[in-house]
């Protein structure tokens, strides 16, 4: 019925109401471990496109730095969701033998390579 | 009865076919001139070494034909230096003593019976043909068959060159009745195996001094059994110039290959080479009326016993026969031809030389060209203006050579300057057309000069004309005094001539004249190239690029903030060991890397990374296993109070 009014009233109300909808399941169906991640993988996010946006302003003239920077925030984000499927306990039933310590140990071993080359690359 | 008559021409028709194959034949392109034997004794003249370098010595030298400077020294050092011990001192010495005049030696009945033990089948051919070399020069008996039998063994053992040569020799020591055939066979093979290079020459690939000691050999074994040598005349021509190419001897083996080549080549019974080159420039003119030859063997000797004929002489370029079938001179030790007595006329003619006298010459055919010269002179030199409109007639100006016309002649837009001369041979009267006829026209001014040709009309009368319209580009239509030159050379002609004829004074239409005359300076500094490096990039300003920097920190800022909002509990941090290890090792990798970026390279990075790495996996690992059973604990606990509470 919320849906019907919500198709009724327009397509601005209707995407607000599923916006606002989404909010609240959010911050109640997920457990605050998941809303830590969720602002870290937010942060790189922001980074990312602020680096973007900065080589499309002025130029880009140490081309391999902002690859890297730019690789680094992608790689950062990618790492994250990944940390974030296997520890989610709704899919548990798909990640039988990783726990999540191991889950988290192997997003910490690979951002370690990550960065490693991030930084050899950034010059 | 008319058969004679063709048959006769017909053998005519292929005698002078087989005399042109015989004229295309190979010439020798290489000998032993006299500057080259004397470098070639002086090589062999060394002081001994040892008996082996006597040998080559006393031996090398006696094949040039000449005699070692001290003999009875030469004789007591072999006799002195010989090693009764060894079949090869023994040989050395035994060949030395040979040649060496007045030098004996009784041979001990020791040695007789090494050298006749040497002579089997298990010696090398080298053995083999030492022992019986040396038992051969010392006079003492020699079981020829013997020999013979072991020598083929061994040869159908030992197949390399070196190996058949000396076979070669060994054979010409042993005696007539035995059947040598096959010895003298392997020559054939021998010769089958040599490399043809360009057609040129012919050598084997061990090198000049196998080739040499090849020819040597086959000439020598040649000559004892009595065959003629199975080599065509081509082949030893090429062998020819394969050896005597080597003008620098590095060791004394090699200038004693060399020697023994040429000694036998200039000394055997079937193969005599003959070497015909000109005396001095094959040029005749009328100073200088005879053609001499040089007709000698390799080693450069005169064969004053030989006639030489000139078969024919004909013109390079009409190909007419000027003479033919005309005998040389002997005088001295050259052979000479008058060949100005018919008269020829100036150029080139192609002289086919051949030698005869002795049926053992090769080589005895040969081509020459021959270049005859003679001295030129100008007559009928008219210098004339021609009115272009000709309206006036032309005034005509005789110079004879070598004066100058007095006044000087005018070209300009009304009349033309005309040159016309007649080119005739002094001594015959003959026209002549040589091949440089210029005219040259200098400006005494401005140093430049013009330069044009003369061209002969079908009188054979040169002509000349000056025309200031046409020619205004080559002069650049600077107007002036102009000296004339006429420049008349040719390859046959004795005297080129640069004669200053007359001044010439060309006019051109004041319209044209360039304002001044320009000379091309090559060699001015040309402008200078302006470098350009490469720009740098273009960068933003400092400003901008600082306040981005600033402003990538505020998603941290908002990440701190939105951490403490969802109330990211830290409050579970336990102070056990493995997890301060744990968060220092990986703070510490941390900083690792903001060292790499400073400092370090990768293999400096991983060596550190690989040890902060270790210690930080290992505390990790406990830090993380601990987390884990607190967690399974949790749950365990939790489910159990809900299955309670469930009840």
């Amino acid at each position: 019925m919320s849906g019907a009014a919500g198709s009724g009233a327009g397509a601005a109300g209707s995407v607000g109401s599923v916006v606002r909808r989404f909010l609240v399941e959010y911050g109640s169906g997920t457990p605050s471990r998941l809303k830590v991640l969720d602002a870290y993988l937010l942060y790189v996010l922001l980074t990312g496109a602020l680096q973007f946006g900065y080589c499309l302003g002025v130029g880009t003239f140490p081309f391999n730095s902002f690859l890297s920077g730019f690789i680094s925030a992608v790689g950062s984000f990618i790492l994250g969701v990944c940390l974030r499927i296997q520890i989610n306990p709704q899919n548990k039933g798909e990640f039988q033998g990783i726990s999540p310590e191991r889950a988290f140990a192997d997003f910490l071993f690979a951002n370690t390579i990550l960065h490693l080359v991030v930084i050899n690359f950034v010059g | 009865m008319a058969a004679p008559g063709p048959r006769l021409r017909l053998a005519a028709a292929i005698s002078l076919l087989l005399l042109l194959a015989g004229a295309q034949a190979l010439a020798p392109s290489h000998r032993l001139t006299s500057r080259d034997l004397a470098r070639l004794r002086a090589a062999l003249e060394r002081p001994f070494a040892d008996v082996q370098a006597a040998y080559y010595s006393i031996v090398g030298l006696d094949s040039l034909g000449v005699r070692v400077a001290d003999e009875k020294a030469a004789c007591n050092f072999v006799k002195s230096h010989v090693d009764s011990s060894s079949v090869d001192s023994l040989f050395y010495a035994a060949q030395s003593i040979r040649v060496l005049s007045g030098c004996e030696v009784t041979i001990s009945n020791e040695t007789r019976e090494l050298l006749l033990a040497a002579v089997s089948e298990d010696s090398s051919i080298t053995q083999i043909f030492h022992a019986v070399g040396a038992l051969s020069s010392f006079g003492l008996p020699l079981a020829s068959q013997e020999a013979l039998s072991a020598l083929t063994a061994r040869l159908s053992k030992e197949e390399n060159v070196l190996a058949t040569i000396q076979a070669l020799e060994t054979a010409s020591y042993l005696s007539q009745q035995a059947d040598l055939s096959g010895i003298v066979e392997e020559i054939e093979d021998l010769v089958a195996r040599l490399d043809d290079l360009g057609g040129v020459y012919l050598q084997f690939e061990e090198g000049i001094e196998t080739t040499a000691l090849f020819v040597a050999a086959a000439y020598k074994l040649s000559d004892h059994v009595g065959t003629e040598p199975a080599m065509k005349e081509d082949q030893i021509i090429q062998l020819m110039n394969a050896i005597f190419s080597k003008k620098n001897f590095e060791t004394l083996s090699e200038a004693f290959s060399v020697a023994c080549a040429a000694g036998s080549l200039s000394r055997n019974h079937y193969h005599l080479p003959v070497i015909i080159v000109p005396d001095g420039p094959a040029a005749v003119s009328h100073h200088q009326p005879v053609l001499r030859l040089q007709v000698t063997d390799v080693m450069s000797q005169p064969l004053t016993q030989a006639s030489v004929k000139l078969d024919y002489a004909k013109s390079a370029s009409s190909k007419a026969t000027v003479l033919q079938q005309t005998p040389f001179t002997l005088s001295g030790d050259v052979f000479e031809l008058n060949f100005m007595n018919v008269k020829p006329a100036s150029g080139y003619y192609d002289f086919s030389i051949s030698v005869d006298g002795d049926k053992r010459f090769i080589a005895n055919k040969v081509e020459l060209k021959v270049k005859v010269s003679t001295e030129v002179g100008i007559t009928n030199v008219d210098l004339s203006t021609v009115d272009k409109d000709q309206s006036i007639a032309p005034k005509t100006t005789r110079v004879a050579y070598p004066a100058k016309a007095k006044g000087s002649f005018t070209a300009d837009s009304h009349q033309n300057f005309a040159l016309s001369f007649q080119l005739i041979d002094v001594n015959s009267g003959a026209e002549l057309i040589p091949h440089q006829t210029f005219v040259r026209l200098h400006n005494q001014k401005t140093g430049q000069e013009v330069v044009f040709v003369a061209e002969p009309d079908s009188k054979n009368v040169y002509k000349f004309e000056l025309d200031t319209s046409e020619r205004k580009t080559e002069f650049d239509s600077a107007s002036g005094t102009y000296t004339l030159y006429l420049i008349i050379g040719d390859a046959t002609l004795e005297n080129p001539i640069l004669w200053n004829v007359a001044d010439v004074v060309i006019k051109f239409p004041e319209e044209d004249a360039p304002s001044t005359v320009q000379s091309k300076n090559l060699f001015v500094p040309k402008p200078e190239i302006q470098h350009l490096f490469r720009e740098p990039e273009k960068r933003p300003p400092t400003v901008v690029s600082n306040t981005f920097t600033a402003l990538i920190l505020s998603p941290l800022l908002l990440l701190l903030i939105l951490w403490i909002k969802i109330g990211a509990n830290i409050s579970n941090f336990s102070f056990a060991p493995s997890t301060i290890v744990f968060h220092l090792g990986h703070a510490a990798m941390l900083g690792l890397m903001y060292v790499y970026w400073t400092q370090l390279n990768m293999f400096q990075t991983l060596k550190y990374l690989a040890i902060l790495g270790g210690v930080t996996f290992l505390a990790g690992n406990r830090m993380l296993a601990q987390k884990a059973v607190k967690r399974i604990a949790a749950e365990q606990s939790s489910r159990l109070a809900k299955y309670r509470t469930l009840r």
